[in-house]
This record gives C-alpha cells, sequence and structure tokens, in this order.
C-alpha cells in the first residue's frame, strides 16, 4: 500500500520512539548474539514457510546461544516497521521472511547501513543483505516424478497460492519431473489467488479431484490447509505437501512433502551472525545442500515403493550431478527434454 | 455428452457452497440496511461466528454447541455495532469498520490464548457433511422467512419504516431506536451462520485471513439484489456461481488472474447495468437522533 511520505515518516519516527522506550540497554544483559526475524503477513501457525523459518531461529537459539526476537506482520504496511524496530535496537542479524517484504528490505538496509539484514526467497542487492534463495524445482521435480509414478488415473495436479514467479518454479519443476517419468501423465494446474482463503483451497482441491487427477501438489500456504481437508474425505487420493513436513496432518493421505528448509538458510545465516563472520551475498540451497528435499515418507511407506525410490535416487542424483537441470520457469518448462536414466 | 453434464453438475453444486455464506451474511445485511443501519461489519460478524464456532466446539467436543456459540458471538458484535449506532449515533461505516478490526485482531489473539499457535486452530470436531447439507438449505428458508417477515408481518414494516423515516416511525409509536437496535442484533445472528459454515461446516478449523472478504462480497450482493432477502440471495447465487465457473476455467496456459477477477467483473457490469434502477432505504446509513 503506497503511504502518503509524511505520514510514513511519522509512523518510522513513532516506531523509534517506542522501540527506544522498550530498550532499556541497547546490548542483551549477557552480551550475546541477538538474531530477530520479521514474519510476513502469513505468519507463525501456517505449518508451513513461517513456520519453518521459525524452527531455524529456536535451533540457532539452543545451538548457537543467541537471543532471538520474532516480530510477526500483520498487514503488508508492518514489514518496515518492524524491521526498523529490530535495527534500532542494534540486532546483529535481522531475517526477513518471504519475498514479499524484499522492497523494503532494500530501504531500510539503506537506511541502516551498519547492521546486517536476510531476506528469504527474494534477491536484494545491497552490502549488508544476504539473499537466501531455494531451488524448489529440483525438489518439486522429484514430487512429480513420485507423483507420475504413483498416480492411478494418469492425472496429477498443481495447486498453487498466488500465480507469481515463485510459485511457478514449484509448478514447472512438478510438471518436468512428471513428464521425466510418463509424457502421457496429465498436469492440471490452477491457482487460488490466495494464500489464506482455506475455503476456496478445499474446493479448488475438489475440482481437481473430480476432473481427474488422484494426487494433488499443493504450494497455497494457509489455502493449503482446504486441500488436505478435501484429501480426508477421498480414498486413494493424495496431496503433496510443501514447505515444512505436513506428512503428519493427514498421515497416510499426504503422499511426502516438497520441504523447503528455510530453517536450514535461517540457521546457517545466524551461524555466520554469531561467529561473528561475514554472511555471503547470496545463498542458493538445492537438493545438493539440503536446502529441498522430500520428506521420508513415513506414513506411505505402502505406496512408495522401493523400486519408486531408486528412481528418485537417480533422479536426485543426476540433479546434483548436473545432467539434469529442472526448469524453474514455464518457458524453461516448455523447453524441457527427458534425459536417459 | 454425460462429462458435459457431470461438469455442469459440478459447478451447480460448487455455486451452491460458495454462495451459502455470501446469502447469510448477505440477508443478516439486508436485515439490517432495511433498518437503516449500513451494516459494514458483515465481514467482522463472519470472523466472530467462524472463530468462536470453533473454539467452543473444540472445548466441548460437541459442533452443535459451538454453531450456537458463534451465532451468539456474531449477535454480541452486532449489538456493540447495534448499540453504538442508534443510542450513541456513531457514523455507522466508521464503527462498522472498527468492528472488523476488531474481529480480525480478536481472533488472531484468542487463537494465541486458546491454542498458543498464532495463524490457525487445530482441526475441531465438525459439523460434517448432514451440518454442510442443512446449513445450505437452511440459508434459503432463511431467505423465504425473512422475505415474509419484512413484507408480511408488523415487526417487518415497522423495520421498513425506521429505514426509510425514522422520525416517521417515531412519532407513529415505533421505537426507532429499539426497532434499528434489534434489527442490526438478528442480521448479526444470520450472518454469523455464514462463518459457522464457513470453519465448522466446510472445513473443521479456524485460520487468519479464512473469511477472505465474503463480508465485502455480501455488502454488493445486498445492493444487487435491491435490499429484499430473494434478490440478496440471487446476487450471492450469482457471485458463487462465477467463482465455481472461474475455479473450473482455470487451466494452464489461461492467466489465472484474469479468471479469478471474473465474480468482481461480473458484479461490476450487474451493478452498472442497475445504476439508477436501485434505491436504498431512504434513511439507510443516517443515524437517528431523535429530537
Amino acid at each position: 500500500m503506497p503511504c502518503w511520505p509524511p505520514l510514513r515518516a511519522v509512523l518510522l519516527a513513532l516506531a523509534v520512539v517506542s522501540t527506544c522506550v522498550g530498550c532499556a540497554g541497547k546490548q542483551s544483559a549477557s552480551g550475546a548474539i541477538r538474531i530477530g526475524m520479521v514474519t510476513d503477513v502469513g505468519g507463525l501457525g501456517d505449518r508451513s514457510f513461517n513456520d519453518s523459518a521459525y524452527a531455524g531461529l529456536v535451533r540457532a537459539k539452543t545451538d548457537l546461544h543467541v537471543d532471538t526476537t520474532v516480530l510477526q506482520s500483520r498487514s503488508a504496511a508492518d514489514y518496515q516497521i518492524n524491521m526498523t524496530v529490530l535495527a534500532n535496537k542494534e540486532y546483529d542479524e535481522i531475517f526477513a521472511i518471504g519475498f514479499l517484504m524484499a522492497r523494503d528490505v532494500t530501504e531500510v538496509a539503506e537506511r541502516y547501513p551498519q547492521r546486517h539484514f536476510s531476506i528469504i526467497d527474494a534477491v536484494v542487492d545491497q552490502p549488508n543483505v544476504t539473499s537466501v534463495t531455494f531451488k524448489e524445482e529440483e525438489g518439486s521435480f522429484l514430487a512429480g516424478a513420485l507423483a507420475a509414478m504413483t498416480t492411478k488415473t494418469k492425472t496429477i495436479a498443481f495447486l498453487g497460492g498466488i500465480d507469481i514467479p515463485l510459485l511457478r518454479k514449484f509448478e514447472a519443476g512438478y510438471a518436468a519431473g512428471a513428464r521425466q517419468i510418463d509424457p502421457s501423465v496429465k498436469v492440471l494446474v490452477k491457482y487460488v489467488g490466495s494464500f489464506e482463503d482455506v475455503a476456496s483451497g478445499k474446493e479448488l482441491a475438489g475440482v481437481q479431484f473430480s476432473e481427474g487427477a488422484d494426487i494433488i501438489y499443493v504450494a497455497a500456504g494457509k489455502a493449503g490447509l482446504g486441500a488436505i481437508d478435501q484429501v480426508k474425505e477421498r480414498n486413494g487420493a493424495f496431496i503433496i505437501g510443501v514447505d515444512s513436513d505436513q506428512d503428519a496432518i493427514a498421515p497416510g493421505k499426504i503422499l511426502t512433502s516438497m520441504v523447503k528448509r528455510v530453517d536450514i538458510g535461517v540457521f546457517r545465516v545466524s551461524g555466520q551472525a554469531a561467529a561473528r563472520k561475514p554472511r555471503p551475498a547470496h545463498l542458493t540451497l538445492g537438493l545438493k545442500e539440503g536446502g529441498v528435499g522430500l520428506t521420508d515418507f513415513r506414513y506411505t511407506k505402502s505406496v512408495v515403493t522401493p523400486a519408486k525410490l531408486a528412481v528418485l535416487a537417480k533422479l536426485r542424483a543426476a540433479i546434483i550431478g548436473g545432467t539434469l537441470v529442472a526448469p524453474s520457469t514455464r518457458e524453461e518448462l516448455a523447453s524441457f527434454k527427458r534425459i536417459p536414466l | 455428452m454425460n462429462a458435459t453434464l457431470a461438469a455442469v453438475m459440478a459447478i451447480l453444486g460448487l455455486t451452491l457452497i460458495k454462495a451459502t455464506p455470501l446469502i447469510y451474511a448477505a440477508l443478516g445485511g439486508v436485515l439490517s440496511e432495511r433498518a437503516g443501519v449500513v451494516n459494514i461489519g458483515l465481514e467482522g460478524i463472519l470472523i466472530a461466528g467462524a472463530f468462536t464456532s470453533v473454539v467452543v466446539s473444540g472445548a466441548t467436543g460437541n459442533p452443535i454447541l459451538g454453531a450456537l456459540a458463534g451465532v451468539l458471538a456474531g449477535m454480541l458484535l452486532a449489538a456493540i455495532l447495534a448499540y453504538v449506532t442508534t443510542r450513541l449515533a456513531v457514523d455507522q461505516i466508521v464503527a462498522g469498520t472498527g468492528l472488523n478490526i476488531a474481529a480480525l485482531a480478536g481472533a488472531a489473539f484468542g487463537l494465541v490464548l486458546v491454542y498458543h499457535q498464532p495463524g490457525a486452530s487445530h482441526e475441531v470436531p465438525a459439523l460434517g457433511r448432514t451440518g454442510e447439507t442443512v446449513l445450505v438449505v437452511l440459508a434459503f428458508v432463511a431467505a423465504g422467512v425473512l422475505h415474509l417477515v419484512l413484507t408480511r408481518t408488523p415487526w417487518g414494516l415497522h423495520v421498513r419504516a425506521c429505514g426509510e423515516d425514522p422520525s416517521a416511525a417515531d412519532s407513529a409509536g415505533i421505537d426507532a431506536l429499539k426497532t434499528r437496535f434489534w434489527a442490526v442484533v438478528i442480521g448479526g445472528a444470520i450472518a454469523s451462520l455464514g462463518g459457522v459454515y464457513l470453519s465448522l461446516a466446510e472445513l473443521d478449523l479456524y485460520s487468519d485471513g479464512m473469511t477472505a472478504g465474503r463480508g465485502f462480497i455480501a455488502l454488493a450482493a445486498v445492493i444487487f439484489g435491491r435490499w429484499t432477502p430473494l434478490g440478496a440471495t440471487g446476487a450471492a447465487l450469482f457471485f458463487g456461481f462465477f467463482a465455481a465457473l472461474q475455479f473450473s476455467l482455470q487451466r494452464a496456459g489461461v492467466p489465472s488472474e484474469l479468471l479469478q477477477a471474473l465474480p468482481y467483473l461480473a458484479a461490476l457490469v450487474a451493478l452498472a447495468g442497475f445504476a439508477g434502477r436501485v434505491r436504498a432505504p431512504a434513511a439507510d446509513g443516517v443515524p437517528y437522533v431523535r429530537s
């Protein structure tokens, strides 16, 4: 939301003032490194993206003995205010969780050149910002391959939150993985248009099932919870979860989850911060780095047979070895060619 | 041919599912506005119904009790709006907007209090398929009953009189403030069922933002339906149909943003077509102060 500049100045000033009321001492009592995190509007409790980032922060707190704080954002207007609050409190590292905050990180990082920031899922070109991105297409490729090997109706589906480039990485990788296994498998694609509208997520999953899909890969934030609710009522159908390990939400109905280890990204950067070392400008986490991947199929072992696991292992090795490049856009998907295994 | 028929049936079924929460919210809006109180707070009332019903169902293990509590919460929220807009003559738009913000934030805070996690509740015992069917049918029954109440009963006449000219109603011996108060509160009860439907019938959880603007679509349905219960129901079905249609039309290669805008474009076109032919209750949105 564009904000009238003088008003924004006042708001920021207020944020600064309220901050300084709260900070008797700017350093923590123990003198420990302090790491702050600002969630996006999805917020904690999404059992997905933000929760995964939070897990990394919790691990940093216990393993690295750093002090941590999380500020949640109720609306996009909170991003800059929350970051400014942490910057004013002289936090040693400030995480912005989500591409939605890219512009705000750029502005705040410019104003506070002596502070260091990290942004997840976006690239911000600033000397004091680490951009942490993931090769979602690689994990999604494996998810698509598994879905194509598992479907009985020769039809699988992708359900995204909002149709944006980030989500298309999931979509393209998934469709390519399915094509690698069996080009005759149909991939239905729909978007909810929201990451929060749980009911619409459920309804759209219902539409995709009725269109013949028996497996849906859902990358739709909280709206994805609706799709999981839908699959509970259907026999022989599966959801593939995303970001966090969602397998336990509906045991046996979630084939696997394409886990995006935002926690690893957060923990890695935190480790550098805790050691008071410089942070990299860009951290890209793919299959090779353990940044993305599938879960351990602990509830779906009967469906995910050793033969399928062997194929997945081969594909994984091919991606890590560089002989197979998972497409990350629809254009790359259009020109994607299967490779002989 | 059979596949086409199945697709059409699927869209019609989905239309009912999409329209039901809108119908409840729009009916609540109609009753309130016919008495002269614009209810911008419908979204907040949906949230209150959705959130409270889940919490109470989770705590008692009884979804029926949860649904009743959801309705009670909707009435309570509406009563606040009713009180400040009738007795205190506060600007109705400001009060309703305040209601929406309070409900959204209250539910978000409530999640932390009750479930010790922000964002979404746990899954709770829900009304299930039967409950969902009952609530869909009840929405249409409610529309019919409200139509009869407004057109055939003395109280309905009083409500309409207060929406047109509260001062004249008052001098005719109708307590305009009291009539407005109860119209808003009962409207809140009806609207809250839309929230109960979303969280406890269609789903089994509450999640922040899950009402996703349905209260505002319902406001449009009130106007599009010319402030009548049957018209608003028709408008809700119209919006529901286009939402269902875009769900089924979406496929690879078709820009999904364009299709997602379809229900709203349809609403715009429809409202533009009605321009000049619709007339709100004369005193709709005007605080009444006894002189």
